[in-house]
């Protein structure tokens, strides 16, 4: 029976390793091929991006000029 | 419009009064029945009526335990399993009251399952039982496996597996831990033959599944393989689990030396919203090619997740989160603490299982921590050992633990996005187990 059981956890351990590496191997693949196909799109985060800057430096220019005024 | 009332009431007491008279002369008739059914009841004098009632209370069931009497389910119990049996069961169903209220042990499980077990020991109220309501519950939900498939979908919808697909190889460590398992069940099939327990190769792999540290994946095997077990072996994986924090730090630390628990990871790279889409179906699909007997698990885990990351069907995810998973909760405790009934729990076995369940959660972590110590040897990343520890499931508490013991070493070091990754392949990587199991016997 014990050598039964350790028939058991090779079988077992092997298919559980199987499995894990094989969805290793696909998910990098389709990270690959989610990058290659459907590549992210890079400008409409950065055009806002510099939009806010430019925001920004308004804002605190504004923010400046009110202190120099206040006092 | 006073007339239009006046002709109502008035048609109304046309209708009322001759179905009031019938109603009082068929009840005249009724009290006449009973007082005829009464008087042959009358020959009992009032001290035989105290005695007849007294037998019907607790206190003579516990105290006068017959031989030969059935429980809920029509077995005979013994005379011990009737009185002390009982008492002694009550007294753990308080225990498991005080772990889940005082120390905040898996309280949403030990509450539902404590009371399941305290309900389950009451003398002749056969709640347990054909028509009981904890008995229903049990072949509504237990006895064909369906609670825990609800379960596995509730916590589908609940877990990101982004940190897995920002660094898939960490699932080797989620399998490397299902050898806490596989290395019971020899264990235990061992101790068997040398006789210091009784379990046949089916009981043996429904315990060593506590070491897939996975409460659900253990009810599901358990009431498959071994239901008469299924008491035990729940508790002990609840409880285990619960005490995740109080067992795995050791053997994390004995199993690295300072220098592996410093290890600092690089960050985890960010995880497109497709791939998280299509991750559930790639699994599926993987699972039905190789190994269909798990689909029911992986399907239900897998249909949660999906529905969470399609980002869709906001409605459907909140409820699989909330709702479905509490009220699934509830039964599933108590029909699982039905188990708990004196004469299924009061047994040998069950301190077996309780020391068997314990080393597979030692074998589990020990392997996923030697696993992280052999990827940090041949990978080009650094792999931090501690984070193998949480591939035995346990989500979230073993990503916490590890990143707990990284951060005594280094408080700067973060291990939690990292420790998740075998943690939510840990999941998986039991619920193949099961299916190597099912597919077995």
């Amino acid at each position: 029976m014990v050598l039964e059981a350790l028939k058991y956890m090779v079988l077992g351990m092997g298919i559980v390793f199987l499995f894990l590496y094989l969805m290793v191997v696909i998910l990098n693949w389709q990270h690959k091929l989610v990058e290659k196909y459907f590549p992210q799109k890079e400008e409409p985060s950065a055009t806002p991006s510099k939009r806010d800057k430019l925001k920004k430096v308004a804002a605190i220019t504004a923010a400046i000029a009110h202190m120099k005024k206040s006092n | 419009m006073k007339k239009r009332l006046i002709g109502f009431v008035l048609a109304l007491l046309v209708v009322m009064i001759p179905i009031g008279a019938i109603a009082t002369v068929s009840h005249m008739t009724d009290e006449n029945k009973s007082a005829v059914h009464h008087e042959e009841h009358q020959e009992k004098s009032i001290g035989s009526l105290i005695e007849g009632f007294y037998k019907q209370t607790g206190i003579y069931a516990i105290f006068n335990p017959q031989e030969g009497a059935k429980n809920a389910l029509g077995e005979e119990m013994s005379t011990f399993h009737q009185s002390f049996g009982r008492i002694i069961m009550i007294g753990i169903a308080f225990l498991l009251f005080y772990l889940a209220i005082a120390k905040g042990f898996e309280p949403l499980l030990l509450i539902p399952i404590g009371f399941g077990g305290l309900l389950a020991n009451i003398p002749l109220a056969n709640i347990i039982g054909d028509h009981g309501f904890i008995g229903e519950l049990y072949k509504a939900g237990i006895a064909n496996e369906l609670f825990p498939l609800l379960i596995f979908m509730g916590v589908g919808a609940m877990t990101d597996f982004g940190p897995l697909l920002a660094n898939p190889k960490t699932a080797l460590l989620g399998a490397a831990a299902q050898f806490g398992i596989f290395g019971t069940l020899v264990g235990a099939v061992a101790l068997s033959q040398m006789g210091v327990f009784d379990f046949t190769l089916q009981d043996a792999a429904a315990i060593s599944i506590i070491g897939g540290a996975d409460g659900p994946t253990s009810i599901f095997i358990a009431s498959k393989l071994a239901p008469d077990l299924l008491g035990a072996i729940a508790v002990a994986a609840y409880s285990y689990m619960a005490l995740v924090p109080v067992i795995q730090p050791p053997i994390m630390r004995a199993l690295t030396t300072p220098e592996e628990r410093r290890i600092k990871m690089k960050t985890t790279r960010e995880v497109r919203k497709l791939e998280k889409i299509l991750f559930p179906l790639t699994v599926l699909v993987l699972t039905i090619l190789i190994l269909p007997e798990s689909s029911p698990l992986i399907g239900a885990l897998t249909f949660g997740n999906f529905v969470r990351e399609s980002g869709v069907v906001e409605r459907l995810s909140k409820t699989m989160q909330n709702e479905l998973i509490n009220i699934v909760t509830i039964f599933l405790g108590l029909a699982v603490g039905s188990k708990l009934a004196a004469e299924k729990f009061l047994v040998p076995e069950t301190l077996g299982i309780l020391l068997l369940g314990l080393v597979a959660f030692a074998i589990g972590t020990a392997a996923g921590v030697i696993m992280g110590k052999i990827m940090n040897k041949f990978s080009k990343e650094p792999i931090n050992p501690l984070i193998g520890a949480a591939g035995v499931s346990a989500v979230p508490m073993a990503a916490r633990v590890a990143n707990k013991e990284g951060m005594r070493e280094d408080p700067t070091n973060v291990l939690l996005m990292h420790a998740m990754g075998p943690n939510v392949a840990g999941v998986i990587g039991s619920a193949v187990a099961a299916g190597v199991l099912l597919s077995i016997f």
